[in-house]
C-alpha cells in the first residue's frame, strides 16, 4: 500500500468524525510518512509499521461515538455508538444485539404501562365528576380515592422503570467500551 | 509482555519521554516501537486524546531538512497525571515483584519437602 491509498482509506473510514480532529490525525499520518520517507524507508514500510488503517480507523470511530454518548444521551447517540462496535467486527456484539434488542423493548413496554396507569387514575378521576356520562360510576368519592392510588400508582411505576431504562442504556455503553477495549488489546497482539 | 498492560502502558510511555523532551511525531513513536512492540499507528489516536483531555499541546516547528514538524510539549496538568501513573505503575511493580519472590520461596520450600 502507499501513501496515497493509506491516507484514503483512513479518510473513508474516519468519515463523521469532526472535521478538526480528522484533518489534525489525516496531517499526522501525512507527516509519519514525509518524514519516514526522507529517512529512506519505502511508503510500502511505512504503511506496513502503522498498521492497517481500516482497523485503526474504525477503533478511533467507535471511541469518539462512545465518548458522544456518554456525553449526550440520544437515541440516534446510542445506535450510532453501537454500530460503530458492530462494525469493529467482534462477533460477540452480534450475539448480544438479539437480547439486547428485546430487554429494550420489553424495558421500554413496562415504561409505557406505567404511563397508560397514571392515564387510568385520571380517566377516574374525570369520569367520577361527570356522572351523566358515566352511569356507573357508584360512589364519585370513591372513584377520586380510586384515581388517585391510581395514579400514584403508575407515577413510581414509570420512574422505576425509568431508572431502570437509564441504567440499562448505561450498562450497555460500558459493554461498548469493554469490546473496544479488547478488540485494540487484539489487534496490539497481532503486531 | 502481556499484551493487556501495554495499552495503558503505552499512554505512561508517552508522557514520560515527553517530560523529558519536547518530541515530534515521528521521534515519540520511533522511540516507543524501539523498545516495545507496537503497530505505530495507534500512537497518533493516543496523543490525539491525550491533547484532547489537556495533558499535551502542540506546537510548530520548521525541521533542518525542511518542513514544518508539530511538536508535542507536556502541560502542568500532563505532569501531574504523569506524577500519578507513575506512581501507580512503581507500586504495582512492587506488588507484583513482592509476589513473585514469596512464589519463588515457595516452589523452592515445596522441593525441599518432596526431596
Amino acid at each position: 500500500m502507499n501513501k496515497a491509498q493509506y491516507i484514503q482509506l483512513f479518510k473513508e473510514q474516519l468519515k463523521g468524525l469532526p472535521e478538526r480532529d480528522l484533518e489534525e490525525l489525516i496531517y499526522d499520518y501525512e507527516e509519519h510518512f514525509t518524514i519516514g520517507l526522507s529517512e529512506g524507508r519505502s511508503e510500502a514500510e511505512i504503511a506496513d509499521s502503522l498498521g492497517n488503517p481500516k482497523t485503526l480507523a474504525k477503533e478511533m470511530k467507535a471511541n469518539y461515538r462512545i465518548s458522544i454518548v456518554e456525553e449526550t444521551f440520544t437515541f440516534n447517540n446510542f445506535y450510532r455508538a453501537l454500530f460503530a462496535t458492530i462494525g469493529l467486527g467482534f462477533l460477540n456484539l452480534l450475539f448480544i444485539l438479539g437480547p439486547f434488542i428485546g430487554i429494550a423493548v420489553s424495558l421500554f413496554a413496562i415504561f409505557v404501562s406505567g404511563i397508560a396507569i397514571i392515564g387510568s387514575g385520571l380517566f377516574v378521576i374525570i369520569a367520577s365528576f361527570l356522572p351523566m356520562l358515566f352511569h356507573n360510576v357508584p360512589d364519585p368519592l370513591l372513584a377520586i380515592f380510586v384515581g388517585l392510588a391510581l395514579g400514584s400508582l403508575g407515577g413510581l411505576w414509570t420512574i422505576a422503570s425509568w431508572y431502570l431504562n437509564k441504567y440499562f442504556y448505561l450498562i450497555t455503553i460500558k459493554y461498548l467500551k469493554f469490546n473496544v477495549k479488547i478488540i485494540s488489546n487484539r489487534r496490539m497482539n497481532n503486531d | 509482555m502481556n499484551i493487556q498492560f501495554k495499552k495503558g502502558v503505552l499512554e505512561l510511555c508517552v508522557l514520560s519521554i515527553l517530560e523529558q523532551k519536547n518530541c515530534y511525531g515521528y521521534e515519540l513513536v520511533n522511540k516507543i516501537s524501539h523498545s516495545i512492540s507496537v503497530s505505530e499507528g495507534t500512537i497518533y489516536p493516543l496523543l490525539s486524546r491525550l491533547k484532547k483531555e489537556g495533558y499535551v499541546t502542540t506546537y510548530l516547528k520548521e525541521s533542518q531538512e525542511g518542513p514544518m514538524r508539530k511538536y508535542y510539549k507536556l502541560t502542568n496538568t500532563g505532569q501531574d497525571v504523569l506524577a500519578k501513573l507513575k506512581r501507580e505503575w512503581y507500586s504495582f511493580i512492587k506488588a507484583v515483584n513482592h509476589i513473585l519472590k514469596g512464589s519463588d520461596i515457595g516452589e523452592q520450600g515445596a522441593i525441599y519437602t518432596t526431596i
